[in-house]
C-alpha cells in the first residue's frame, strides 16, 4: 500500500471516529451509557431521544456533506480555473443566497420553513447564472472569478438597499442567518445535500483525466481533445448546485472551500482525483468538529459557525500569502 | 351511621385539595423568548412558571435567575428539548425564524409576541394571563394599564405641538419615523416629528436635514447598559434652536424601548420633560412679546 492510500485510509477512519465522538457533544446533558442504550436499541427516556435522533444526528451528519461538499467545490474550482484563491463564494453565491433570504423574510415571513431554503437556493443560482453571462459575453472563461466578485457586490448592495427600507428586524434576521448554521437541519436536509454530493463526486471522477489536462493550461487540454469552455461550465454548474443547496440549507459558512483544498495538496496531491477524496474527507472531519465547538463551547448560548471558519480561514489566507512570499 | 358521613367528609375535602393541587400543577411552563415577554410573565404572576428565556431578560431582578438557552442570533434547541416547556412564547420578529420553524416542526406549542402599539401591550398581556392560568390578574393589569394611557393621552391631547428632533443613534445619525415603536411616544406628547413622512421606520440622516427643519427640542435617549454610547455632539450647532435654548432631554433609553408595561412610566416621564420645555419656550414667547 502506498502512502497516498495510507493517508487516505487513515482520514476515512477519522471521518467515521469525528462523527460518532462529535455525538456526545451538546448542550444538553446525556451521559454516555444513555447516548449508547439510544443508540443501539430503544430509548429509555424520550427526551434524549428526540435531543439524539431529531438534534444531533442530523447535525453531525449534515456537518459530514456540508464539509465534504464545500470542500470539493473549492477544489474543483481551483484546478478548473487554475487559480488557487478560487472559492465557490467568489462566485457571488452567498451574496445571491443572502438577497433571496432578504426577499423570503420580507415578503413570506409567515411561511419560512420551506420559502427561506427555496429563496436562498434561487438567489444563490441566480448569482451564478448571471457571473456566467458576464463571463460569456466578455468571451473570456477565465475572468470568472472577477466577474463573481463584481456581481457578489452588486447583490449586496440591493440586498442592503432592501433591508434599509423594509422591516428594521429583518436585517437582524438576515445577518444571523447568513453567519451559518447547522442547528436548524433536520434528516430530510441531510437527504437533499448527499444526493447532490453524489452527484457530483460521480461526475466529477468520471472526468478527473479532462479536468488533469485543464491544469496544463487551456491551449495544451484542448490539443489533447478536452472541450475546455464546455468542462469549465459543467464543473462551474456542478460547484453552483452543491453550494447552492449547502448555503440552503446552513448559511454562510465560509472559507471551507479556499483552504481544505490547500491543505489536502500539501498532504496528499494535486492531481484531481486525489485532492478530491482527500478534501471531501479532510473537510468532513473539519466541519464536523467546528460544528461541536460551536454548539458546546458557550454555556448558555450558540456560535454560527460561519464566524469560527471565517476566523480559522482568514488565518490560513494569510499564512498562504505568507508562503508565496517566502518562496518568490 | 356517622362513619360513612365522615368519610364522604373526608373524600370530598382531600378531592376538593386534590383539584386545587392539579390546577397549580397544571398551569403550563414556559420559555420565553424575549425580556419583554419576561416582564410581562412577571406583570400577571406568571413569572415563576419560566424555565428559560434569552440573553437580556434582566427585570424584575429575579428575572436574572432563570435558566439561559441562548440570545437573539440562536436558540439552543438541545436545551428547549431538554426542559419540555408546555408553551413557548416567542418575539415574532426578534427570534431567529428558523430555529422557531425548527421547533414547531418537533411538536413544540409555539405562540408569539409582536407588540407594535401600546394597545398592543394590553392585549398581549390579557392574552398570555389566559394562557398561564393567570386570566384575573392579567384582565386588571391590562385594564390598568389601558386607564393610564387614556389618562396620559387626555393630559397631553390639547397642549400646544412643538417640533422635536429624536436622536436614536449618533452614529450614523439616527431617528425615527412612522412605524417606528419610539414614534408613538412623540404623538401622544404631542411633539411634531419633521421626519415623520420618511417610508423607512428607522431613517439614517445628515446634520444637513435637520438644520432648516427649526427643531425646539432633542430627545437623546441614553441607555445605562450601552456605556460606550455617546450621544451627537449638539454644542456645535448653536443655530438649532434646541440647542440654543439649551432644550435637550435625556429620558432613559432602557424603559422606553422596551415593549412591556413599564414603557407607560417612560411615556408619563417623557411628556413631562417635554412639557417642561413647553412651558419654558412659552415663557420666552410672553417675554418677547412684552
Amino acid at each position: 500500500m502506498n502512502k497516498v492510500s495510507t493517508i487516505l485510509l487513515a482520514l476515512t477512519a477519522l471521518v467515521i471516529l469525528s462523527a460518532m465522538v462529535a455525538i456526545t457533544f451538546g448542550p444538553a446533558d446525556i451521559d454516555s451509557s444513555e447516548l449508547l442504550t439510544c443508540l443501539v436499541s430503544t430509548c429509555q427516556n424520550p427526551i434524549a431521544n428526540v435531543v439524539i435522533w431529531q438534534v444531533r444526528i442530523p447535525r453531525v451528519l449534515v456537518a459530514l456533506v456540508a464539509g465534504m461538499g464545500l470542500a470539493i467545490a473549492g477544489a474543483i474550482l481551483q484546478n478548473t480555473t487554475r487559480n488557487p484563491l478560487a472559492d465557490p463564494y467568489l462566485f457571488g453565491i452567498v451574496s445571491g443566497a443572502g438577497l433571496g433570504a432578504t426577499i423570503a423574510n420580507i415578503t413570506l415571513a409567515d411561511n419560512l420553513t420551506i420559502a427561506l431554503p427555496l429563496a436562498a437556493f434561487l438567489g444563490a443560482l441566480f448569482s451564478v447564472i448571471i457571473v456566467v453571462f458576464i463571463a460569456k459575453v466578455l468571451q473570456r472563461m477565465e475572468q470568472l472569478l472577477l466577474a463573481g466578485v463584481a456581481v457578489s457586490f452588486m447583490l449586496a448592495s440591493i440586498t442592503q438597499f432592501i433591508l434599509y427600507f423594509g422591516e428594521p428586524f429583518a436585517t437582524n434576521r438576515v445577518i444571523f442567518w447568513l453567519m451559518g448554521s447547522l442547528a436548524r437541519v433536520e434528516m430530510s436536509n441531510f437527504y437533499v445535500i448527499a444526493s447532490v454530493l453524489v452527484v457530483a463526486i460521480v461526475t466529477v471522477i468520471a472526468l478527473h483525466r479532462q479536468i488533469d489536462a485543464l491544469l496544463l493550461g487551456d491551449e495544451s487540454a484542448a490539443s489533447l481533445g478536452v472541450d475546455v469552455d464546455k468542462l469549465r461550465l459543467l464543473m462551474l454548474g456542478i460547484c453552483a448546485a452543491l453550494t447552492a443547496t449547502i448555503v440552503a440549507y446552513c448559511g454562510g459558512i465560509g472559507f471551507v472551500g479556499l483552504m481544505i483544498p490547500h491543505i489536502v495538496r500539501q498532504l496528499i496531491g494535486v492531481t484531481t482525483l486525489k485532492l478530491i477524496i482527500g478534501s471531501a474527507l479532510v473537510g468532513a472531519i473539519f466541519l464536523i468538529w467546528v460544528d461541536v465547538v460551536a454548539r458546546s463551547s458557550l454555556p448558555h448560548a450558540e456560535i454560527p459557525v460561519g464566524i469560527i471558519t471565517s476566523a480559522l480561514g482568514s488565518i490560513f489566507f494569510l499564512f498562504i500569502m505568507y508562503r508565496t512570499r517566502a518562496i518568490t | 351511621m356517622k362513619l360513612p358521613y365522615l368519610v364522604y367528609f373526608l373524600l370530598l375535602i382531600s378531592s376538593s385539595a386534590y383539584a386545587e393541587l392539579v390546577k397549580e400543577r397544571s398551569k403550563p411552563t414556559i420559555i420565553a423568548l424575549a425580556p419583554h415577554i419576561v416582564e410581562m410573565l412577571y406583570d400577571v404572576g406568571a413569572g415563576e412558571q419560566i424555565i428559560g428565556t434569552t440573553a437580556f431578560a434582566d427585570f424584575p431582578e429575579q428575572a436574572k435567575k432563570i435558566p439561559r438557552i441562548g440570545n437573539y442570533v440562536r436558540l439552543q434547541l438541545e436545551r428547549v428539548i431538554e426542559l419540555q416547556p408546555d408553551l413557548i412564547i416567542a418575539w415574532k420578529s426578534g427570534n431567529p425564524s428558523d430555529d422557531l420553524a425548527r421547533l414547531e416542526q418537533l411538536g413544540f406549542n409555539i405562540v408569539y409576541s409582536q407588540p407594535n402599539t401600546f394597545e398592543d401591550i394590553a392585549k398581549e398581556v390579557r392574552y398570555f394571563a389566559k394562557l398561564t392560568g393567570h386570566t384575573q390578574q392579567g384582565e386588571q393589569v391590562a385594564r390598568k394599564f389601558e386607564n393610564e394611557l387614556a389618562q396620559i393621552k387626555k393630559t397631553y391631547q390639547n397642549k400646544s405641538k412643538i417640533t422635536g428632533f429624536y436622536e436614536l443613534w449618533s452614529r450614523p445619525l439616527t431617528t425615527v419615523a412612522k412605524g417606528s415603536w419610539p414614534q408613538q411616544f412623540l404623538n401622544v406628547c404631542q411633539v411634531n416629528n419633521p421626519f415623520k413622512p420618511v417610508i423607512t421606520p428607522y431613517p439614517q440622516i445628515s446634520i444637513e436635514q435637520v438644520l432648516p427643519a427649526d427643531v425646539q427640542l432633542i430627545i437623546q435617549p441614553l441607555s445605562e447598559n450601552q456605556k460606550e454610547r455617546e450621544g451627537f455632539n449638539w454644542q456645535d450647532w448653536t443655530i438649532i434652536p434646541a440647542v440654543a435654548n439649551k432644550q435637550i432631554i435625556q429620558p432613559d433609553a432602557d424603559a422606553m424601548h422596551r415593549m412591556s408595561i413599564r414603557s407607560l412610566t417612560a411615556l408619563k416621564d417623557l411628556c413631562k420633560a417635554i412639557d417642561k420645555t413647553r412651558t419654558h419656550l412659552l415663557a420666552k414667547k410672553t417675554v418677547a412679546k412684552t
